[in-house]
């Protein structure tokens, strides 16, 4: 059995203005304005310093989403020849989405988070109500043999819930999930909602368009690709939440699959004309492309890490080749059967929505390629223009018949108004060249503008990693013309606007922009204007002194108020008890067994104790929960095989840096992102006493907060001793780690206090112990970050000095000695020593102001019992 | 102060306003009411006839008058082969060249339309070569900008 399809059902009842009555023909201009307000944005985002992104919403959540909701619902009660709602109920729906819609943009536009989700949410449940209304619709008649519509619209349906979702989740500020879940509501949105509602719908949509028959094969077919299709999408999204490449790629195939299976019934016996049927075949082909090109190009890549950046070169195809196209083709088909009434009312609107056609489908698929990232500048955005021209012309014709029909009810069928021909293919020509040349022109940076020279100029590097701005607060004295350089080191791509509009370009993978901020006279903030990126901490402070004068040591005189942080020692009570259940670090250095060290490293954010009673926030590597301050200790021989898995357990980038291995540091000291994990591989070659830190920078402040830890690599003739113990010296640094008032400390080398092994003043409530005589062999390592150590223990002597691989003094060398082992920041060695008799013999870094704010402890020396 | 060089930059914009502010005339101004009140013979005639006439004028005054002030204006601005490919002023001038030579093929495929009596062709062209002339009017003014620094 064939038919042909007429998409306008019986005359409506009473109802004036096209089949579904005025509320379907106002619908249709809301999908237009957002169009519109797509193509506005796309123009003068860079004006309005709004991201890009805004624009690509307004045209996939607002236009593509509105007509996806009265086409579906208009094709299942056409097709299927079941009661539509009633208009009002239409009208209440489209108002509630289109409110929603609005929240949404709005909300992650402005930073207002609350808003954003409560968009995202409320897009969902309008989601969830269609798709349930849909499903009644059918079940109260028999849908017959369009009733495929329904499960294709259903399965887009429960893809836009979950999209929408994670859409919200990502404005909320999802930062350890934000990859996954920003490929994932990508794919959901753009291949489950729009590309499963356009397939399905092409079906029937196609043989309209060319006027052929819709055969029972093509609806067979129909019935067949969509598990295929879900099926696909599925695995696809489970893959990328799962950040497992295979299951991505094979799931994104398998929808390729079911994009060929829809092809194969509906390839059109005779080249299609009209402007629909070419609009229609390009746009699904491009679908194809790209998704092919994302499985594709993921493979290659051949790691999740590289996902958003194949899906930022994928997307931009998607949306302009796909989305934009196929609602404009799809408008094209179908406003003539809303607006029209009688053929001869059909046949003048399709020929006005034809204008121009040739061109506008040149310009839109040309523009395709040249928006697909990697070109260089000004082709991607010649790209965009070409694209936002072609839409914005058949704009301007859609409205020209749309609003007098929804005006007047029906649409002025007069001769005189024909008019001369090549109007539109005139403007567009010369529009296109104007556009071509205003890109040449305004490519490059303008060298001819001279930067004013009176202020001193400061270039600050800026990275952009593990979705956080490094460092996110820049301290300049005011009036400096300050200059950052601003890299992006992750594969999900970035950029940094600050508050008065400057802006980098979007950053890629290892890109570096210049970003010139000019005088700075007060505070100004900047982030990254990435969909969600801000909520996640992608933020950026520049301060002059002004804001912080009581950072200044001798500013007694606080005008803020906020002096208790400021003092050195403030807030630490060396003598205080340490809290109740405290554990000290056990200072002796296990024994080296194993020639192989295999060991698991885990990045986490604990609270420990940092001085006696006060816990605070730390950063650590940890091998077991709880991770310690500093990291574990890896005690090895020269020849021996260390392993590393580091594995990130923050919100934020971290990577290794091992002073103990000797390699190429660009891969295995490469920062990952949270959620991702790294090998480490390194002989030891050489003997020592090393220091491991965090790689990722500000490096003083991952190493300030606790990223460090110690390699020991026994010399090749080390003789055994009674006790041999490890030190790490590194200075103390209160607050929250990142905080506005840590990172100046940091900045300042103001430290809060000094300590061995992760805690000021440890070894004073928990004394390490040994007896008269005994050979006590003191590993050290100095983590910094910035101040030197001179350690020494009152009352004794060493008779050993081992630094930086030398051996400085031997016990044989009788008449010498030795009182301080002294080490830079990053330097290790170790000292021996044996204690003449019982009794409380101090150990100290020398340098007494480190001594007295923490880096203290005791040994307790007792007489041997036998 | 006035000097010879502002007389050539009055030349080359009064050129600019006669072919631009003509065009803009002629579609704006002209054209609808001679649709609405000449027959389609007289239409005709009455278009062609100032078609040829706003051909003859652009190449015999037009043209050479916006070279040649024009040469003469790059030339005192110190522009040179290499300048003219450079970020800002010269690259700004170089895609105002390439467009007023756009919009002079334009014109010129419009008089061809004409001449052939393809009226859908000839109005195509025309609107470009306005548009496109409006283009290079824009760059004049980013010119103008970009040499006020
Ligand atoms: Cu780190």
């Amino acid at each position: 059995m064939t038919q042909f399809v007429d998409l306008i059902p019986p005359p409506a009842r009473g109802r004036r203005s096209g089949p579904r009555g005025s509320v379907f023909v106002w619908a249709n201009i809301v999908v237009l304005g957002w169009l519109a307000l797509a193509v506005a944005l796309l123009a003068v985002h860079d004006v309005l310093g709004l991201p890009v992104w805004v624009a690509l919403h307004a045209l996939l959540l607002g236009a593509v989403t509105n007509a996806i909701v009265i086409w579906s619902e208009h094709f299942v009660v056409t097709l299927c020849r079941v009661p539509g709602p009633p208009p009002r109920r239409l009208a209440l729906g489209l108002t509630v989405l289109n409110l929603f819609i609005t929240a949404a943009l709005i909300g992650v536009a402005a930073d207002a988070t609350v808003v954003a989700g409560a968009g995202g949410a409320g897009v969902a449940v309008i989601a969830t109500v269609h798709t349930i209304a849909l499903f009644r619709m059918t079940r109260t008649a028999l849908p017959g043999r369009f009733g495929y519509l329904v499960g294709y619209y259903t399965a887009a349906s429960a893809a836009l819930v979950l999209g929408a979702l994670s859409g919200a989740a990502l404005a909320i500020g999802a930062a350890q999930w934000y990859v996954r879940l920003w490929t994932a509501h990508v794919h959901l949105t753009l291949l489950g909602w729009v590309g499963l509602s356009v397939l399905g719908t092409l079906f029937t949509l196609w043989p309209t368009t060319t006027g052929t028959r819709i055969t029972d094969s093509t609806l067979t077919a129909a019935r067949r690709a969509l598990p295929t299709l879900a099926a696909g999408l599925l695995a696809a999204v489970a893959g990328m939440l799962t950040a497992t490449v295979w299951v991505t790629v094979a799931g994104l195939l398998c929808y390729t699959a079911g994009i060929v299976l829809t092809i194969i019934p509906l390839r059109p016996a005779t080249t299609p004309h009209g402007p629909a049927a070419w609009m229609l075949a390009a746009a699904t082909a491009w679908l194809g492309i790209s998704v092919l090109l994302d499985a594709v190009r993921l493979l290659v890549a051949g790691s999740v890490e590289d996902l958003p950046g194949v899906v930022t070169t994928v997307m931009p195809v998607l949306a302009v080749g796909f989305a934009a196209q196929v609602l404009v083709g799809a408008l094209t088909k179908l406003l003539p059967v809303v607006l029209g009434r009688g053929p001869a009312e059909h046949r003048a609107i399709a020929d006005i929505l034809a204008r121009g056609w040739q061109l506008r489908l040149i310009a839109a698929n040309l523009a395709v390629p040249l928006v697909a990232v990697g070109l260089p500048s000004p082709l991607p955005q010649l790209g965009w223009a070409l694209a936002a021209l072609s839409v914005a012309t058949f704009l301007v014709l859609a409205l020209r018949v749309a609003i007098p029909v929804a005006r007047r009810g029906a649409f002025p069928l007069e001769p005189a108004q024909k008019q001369a021909h090549g109007t539109t293919s005139g403007v567009l020509a010369g529009l296109i060249a104007v556009a071509l040349a205003v890109a040449v022109a305004g490519s490059g940076q303008d060298t001819t503008a001279t930067a004013p020279v009176s202020a001193p100029t400061h270039t600050v590097e800026v990275t952009l990693t593990g979705m956080r701005v490094h460092p996110d607060t820049v301290d300049v004295p005011a009036g400096t013309r300050l200059v950052l350089r601003v890299t992006n080191q992750e594969a999900m791509p970035h950029d940094l606007r600050l508050d008065t509009g400057q802006h980098t370009p979007r950053l890629h993978h290892g890109e570096t922009a210049l970003l010139d901020v000019g005088p700075v006279g007060e505070t100004r903030h900047a982030w990254c204007t990435v969909a969600g990126h801000r909520a996640a901490g992608m933020t950026m402070t520049i301060r002059t002194p002004s804001d912080h004068q009581h950072t200044t040591p001798d500013s007694h005189s606080d005008d803020n108020g906020n002096n208790s942080d400021t003092a050195p020692t403030a807030g630490l009570d060396l003598a205080a008890d340490p809290t109740p259940g405290w554990v000290p670090r056990d200072a002796t250095l296990a024994p080296t067994t194993a020639t192989l060290h295999r060991i698991e490293l885990r990045a986490t954010e604990q609270d420990l104790e940092v001085a006696p009673g006060r816990r605070e926030r730390r950063w650590t590597f940890a091998d077991t929960s709880p991770g310690t301050v500093p990291g574990p200790t890896l005690h090895g021989r020269v020849g021996d095989q260390f392993e590393i898995t580091l594995i990130n357990d923050t919100t934020i980038g971290h990577g290794m840096d091992f002073h103990a291995s000797a390699l190429a540091p660009d891969g295995p000291m490469r920062t990952i992102g949270p959620g991702e994990r790294l090998v480490y591989r390194f002989t030891a070659t050489r003997a020592g006493a090393w220091l491991y830190h965090c790689s990722t920078m500000p490096m003083s402040q991952h190493i300030a907060n606790g990223m460090y830890g110690a390699v020991i690599i026994d010399p090749p003739d080390l003789p055994a001793v009674d006790h041999e113990y490890l030190m790490v010296s590194s200075q103390l640094y209160l607050g929250a780690p990142g905080s506005d008032n840590q990172v100046r400390k940091i900045q300042a080398g103001q430290p809060d206090g000094w300590m061995f092994n992760g805690m000021a003043a440890q070894y004073d409530h928990a004394p390490l112990t040994a007896h008269p005589g005994q050979r006590i062999r003191i590993w050290l390592v100095n983590a910094g970050p910035g101040d030197s150590t001179a350690f020494h223990v009152v009352g004794a002597q060493f008779d050993t000095v081992y630094k930086e691989g030398a051996r400085l003094l031997r016990p044989s060398e009788t008449a010498g000695g030795a009182q301080v082992l002294d080490l830079a920041p990053a330097q290790g060695g170790f000292v021996e020593l044996t204690f003449p008799e019982p009794g409380h013999y101090p150990f100290v870094d020398h340098d007494m102001r480190h001594a007295e704010n923490g880096a203290h402890g005791l040994f307790t020396v007792t007489e041997q019992h036998r | 102060m006035i000097d010879i060089w502002t007389i050539v930059r009055f030349l080359h914009v009064l050129g600019a306003i006669i072919w631009v502010g003509g065009q803009l005339t002629i579609t704006i101004v002209v054209l609808p009411p001679v649709r609405r009140m000449l027959s389609a013979d007289d239409r005709a005639g009455m278009l062609r006839t100032v078609g040829k006439r706003f051909a003859i004028i652009t190449m015999a005054v037009f043209l050479p008058n916006q070279v040649t002030t024009g040469v003469l204006l790059a030339w005192q601005h110190g522009v040179t082969w290499a300048t003219l490919l450079q970020p800002g002023y010269g690259r700004i001038l170089a895609a105002k060249l390439l467009l007023f030579t756009l919009v002079m093929v334009a014109a010129a495929l419009h008089g061809i339309a004409q001449a052939r009596h393809q009226p859908g062709k000839a109005r195509a062209a025309s609107i470009t070569a306005l548009v496109g002339s409006l283009g290079v009017i824009l760059l004049a003014t980013a010119l103008a900008e970009s040499t006020a620094h």
